[in-house]
């Protein structure tokens, strides 16, 4: 912060005295490019959105964050842009634990050491929902079924994607086993479920909300985050269960590794003080996704230890 | 209902609908540019934006993007729009045989009607058909695409052994990326450019507008001679409405229907009334080189096929493609969740949207009408220039598309293998066909497979997937027994 203070003082020095050049090291001194691996729509792309024109709007950077949609591989098309990209803080990644994900699969060779964490943005975590018309209202149900009859439920997934993964921690956890079918996006498993072609499906609490009434509606049976949410007060947490899994996908913003550590701090200040805003905020809660912000260095180290978890269930499940 | 018209008559949502009309229009006719990078692009506007204005901004441009298509392809044969493909396998010919003008109002013409019963669908059977669009799981996909992929195997003129070739040539350049089904990459070559697959616009365009491009240079000289300058107005006649009637009404509920099929677009909704316009015609031999019936299913279905994508999208919150998925994140950014709850909660903008769809189409219709003329003189400008500047907007808008210059190589390069299958007399049509449905099939196939545990036979288990099946299967199997057929009259004959 201070070092942001003190480079608009400086920044404001040289407008001062009109001629002088700005220093060479003044960062930023290009807009910054944000990499969203996703097409536009999404939640990781509106964060982005959202929190760049706050930085904007509040006159957080002295140049504008740029929002460049590169959509393919579930995001790994837009890590390798960034990971070629000149490590110097004008490009950088918003993604979320499908990086991870994508690791542990071996569909990049890029893991969380090849990028330097800006910080975590707060982050949702989702519902299991089953659809409404199977009579199957809490998780020790569904799980009673499949202990009885494993596989008699259709599981609708993306496979190597994070329902796949997600679904799979709580199966081995819990001890049963589902059928499987894969579909490529959050409304396609929507698709499935309700018009009676899958059972089960994990969606992000504001979808679940937004479509817990179509087809047969969607009884969600246990949220993954670490406490119950204001938006589904009645929906117990998977630790609540007795099942040690929790799953908090991250807005998790990256630079590549080899980015200076000044920089990284100038766009963590930035993102942050954005990310606090009263409006960035309700937005939050509005939309059934947790409030936190989690300094660089503390999410590099929980997500190494995530993908270490995720590398085991993935040997099971490829 | 009502309500939502009058609100939707005010000085700024008319502006904003008209203006997105016209730029959709614009965007749609110049060969690379598309609709969904367009609204894109306009995104981040809509935040300081109403709700309403924003939606009607979008919807416009939505509906004008898919029209424009096809202007360029049938004058250039050159997709404005993938969903203006089919449009190019008669519209072209057409022009090239004098009559382009007749093309165009006919395309016209077949856009707004398309436009029109969809949104009678829109506005009248939304809930019950969003409802039976759902129950259609990957079995149903899975047997209407291959529907699709067989009746259209024979549309190749000339040699079907080179057709087939192509076609499978287009499935398998569709191969390489993410294998849906296991999560692991395939056919990438351990480059990691290819993890994402080759997407479909710069493959599209670079088949059928740089081919396209290269040919006209090579033959820049003689071809001058085909300028043509359309004076008398585009109309269509009473007729006309007769004459092309079913296949209006035929192709306008096919596209709705594809439409409200989540993942399936308007070049899926044209491949598949064209398909059908072929298969129940009386000559089918006509289709692929000038018939009026061809463009009439394309440019109906793909029009069609927006009124049916917005019925998931209002009812259930489902986004039937990317135009969509960022209608929805533009809702979303101003706090209104899309689903069944919608018209519930604001019901301005569920009924907004029916509104608005009408008052584009009409819009549409006008500004393509009075623009034609002066776009299409825009398409025979001197060719040095023109062919110049469409270079130059393939380049920017397959670029734009993902933000990344592989694209444009890829665009480059199968404009040469577009050019090289042409000089070797391989149809364009199945290779692109191939690539489109090929996807699909392979996704749904596999999708259904892991659902029934590996048995095909699930298939017949579920009626329209069975029907869809026996189908494919007869039109497959009838050439076959025609032949076998007059080979045995052929033979009896030379007996007696």
């Amino acid at each position: 912060m201070n070092k942001l203070l003190l480079g608009s003082l400086l920044a404001g020095a040289a407008l001062a005295l009109g001629a002088m050049p700005a220093p060479a090291e003044a960062f930023p001194d290009k807009p910054i490019r944000v990499i969203v691996g996703f097409a536009p729509g999404g939640r990781t792309d509106t964060v982005a959105r959202l929190l760049a024109a706050k930085i904007e709007e509040k006159g957080l950077l002295p140049q504008p964050l740029v929002i460049v949609n590169m959509p393919g591989g579930g995001g790994a098309v837009g890590a390798q842009e960034v990971l070629d990209a000149e490590p110097d803080g004008h490009t950088i990644i918003h993604w979320h634990h499908q990086l991870l994900i994508a690791k542990a699969m071996e569909i990049i060779e890029a893991g969380p050491d090849d990028f330097t964490s800006i910080g975590f943005a707060g982050g949702g975590s989702p519902v299991w929902s089953v659809r409404g018309d199977l009579g199957l209202d809490t998780l020790d149900d569904v799980v009673q079924k499949l202990k009885a009859e494993p596989g008699s439920l259709v599981e609708v997934i993306g496979i190597g994607t994070i329902p796949h993964f997600v679904g799979a921690l709580l199966a081995k956890e819990a001890g049963f086993e589902t059928r499987k079918v894969q579909a490529a996006s959050g409304s396609d498993r929507l698709k499935m479920i309700a018009g009676g072609n899958a059972d089960i499906s994990l969606f992000a609490a504001s979808e679940y909300e937004g479509w817990k009434t179509a087809g047969q509606g969607l009884e969600a049976v246990v949220f993954f985050g670490p406490n119950r949410i204001d938006n589904l007060p009645d929906v117990p947490t998977a630790t609540e269960l007795g099942y040690d899994v929790v799953w908090a996908n991250p807005n998790w913003w990256l630079a590549p590794t080899g980015t200076p550590q000044e920089n990284i701090d100038i766009l963590a200040a930035a993102l942050e003080e954005a990310f606090q805003d009263e409006e960035i905020k309700a937005w939050f809660a509005e939309n059934a996704l947790d409030h936190y912000w989690t300094p660089g260095p503390q999410a590099h180290e929980e997500s190494v230890e995530l993908l270490g978890r995720l590398q085991e269930v993935a040997a099971e499940i490829r | 209902m009502l309500l939502a018209f009058s609100n939707l008559l005010a000085f700024w949502p008319l502006t904003y609908l008209a203006l997105g009309v016209a730029l959709g229009i614009i965007v749609g006719s110049i060969p690379g540019l598309t609709a969904s990078m367009l609204i894109a692009l306009s995104l981040p506007l809509t935040f300081y934006m109403s709700s309403v204005d924003a939606m009607t901004l979008l919807i416009g441009m939505y509906v004008g993007g898919i029209s424009g298509g096809l202007i360029a392809a049938t004058l250039l044969r050159m997709p404005g729009t993938p969903a203006s493909i089919m449009t190019t396998f008669d519209g072209f010919p057409m022009a090239q045989q004098g009559k382009g003008e007749r093309a165009l109002a006919l395309g016209i013409a077949a856009s707004i009607i398309g436009g029109l019963i969809s949104w009678v669908f829109l506005a009248v059977l939304s809930p019950p058909l969003a409802n039976l669009a759902l129950r259609f799981g990957p079995w149903e996909y899975f047997t209407m695409v291959l529907m699709a992929l067989v009746m259209l195997a024979s549309l190749s003129q000339g040699s079907l052994v080179k057709g087939l070739i192509a076609a499978c040539l287009g499935m398998l350049l569709a191969m390489p990326g993410i294998d849906p089904s296991i999560g692991q990459l395939r056919l990438t070559f351990g480059w990691d450019k290819l993890t994402g697959g080759l997407a479909l616009l710069p493959v599209l365009i670079g088949t059928f507008a740089i081919s396209q491009i290269l040919k006209d240079v090579i033959a820049i000289d003689q071809r001058l001679a085909q300028v043509q300058v359309m004076r008398r107005a585009v109309a269509i006649k009473a007729r006309d409405l007769v004459t092309h009637g079913p296949n209006l009404l035929r192709s306008s509920v096919i596209g709705t229907w594809v439409g409200l099929l989540p993942g399936i677009g308007g070049n899926i909704a044209a491949m598949l009334a064209y398909a059908t316009a072929k298969s129940v015609s009386k000559e089918p031999e006509k289709f692929g080189k000038g018939h009026e019936a061809g463009v009439v299913a394309a440019e109906t279905a793909n029009n069609a096929s927006i009124g049916g994508a917005l019925i998931p999208l209002i009812t259930m919150g489902i986004p039937g493609s990317v135009v969509e998925a960022i209608l929805i994140g533009a809702l979303i950014i101003h706090n209104l969740q899309p689903g069944p709850l919608l018209f519930v909660t604001n019901p301005e903008i569920a009924y907004g949207v029916i509104a608005s769809y009408l008052v584009a189409n009409i819009f549409m219709a006008l500004m393509m009408l009075a623009a034609v003329g002066w776009i299409s003189r825009l398409m025979y400008l001197p060719r040095a220039y023109l062919l110049t500047a469409i270079l130059f907007f393939c380049v920017i808008g397959t670029f734009a598309l993902n933000n990344r210059f592989f694209d444009v190589w890829v665009m480059l390069a199968f404009g040469v293998v577009g050019f090289a299958l042409e000089y070797c007399k391989v149809p364009l049509g199945p290779f692109v066909i191939g690539f489109v449905l090929a996807p699909i099939a392979e996704e749904q196939l596999r999708a259904g497979m892991m659902s029934s545990e590996g048995d095909f036979l699930a298939l017949f288990g579920r009626p329209f997937a069975a029907t869809f099946f026996v189908i494919s299967i007869l039109t497959l199997c009838w050439p076959l027994y025609q032949e076998w057929r007059q080979r045995r009259r052929a033979s009896a004959e030379v007996t007696t």
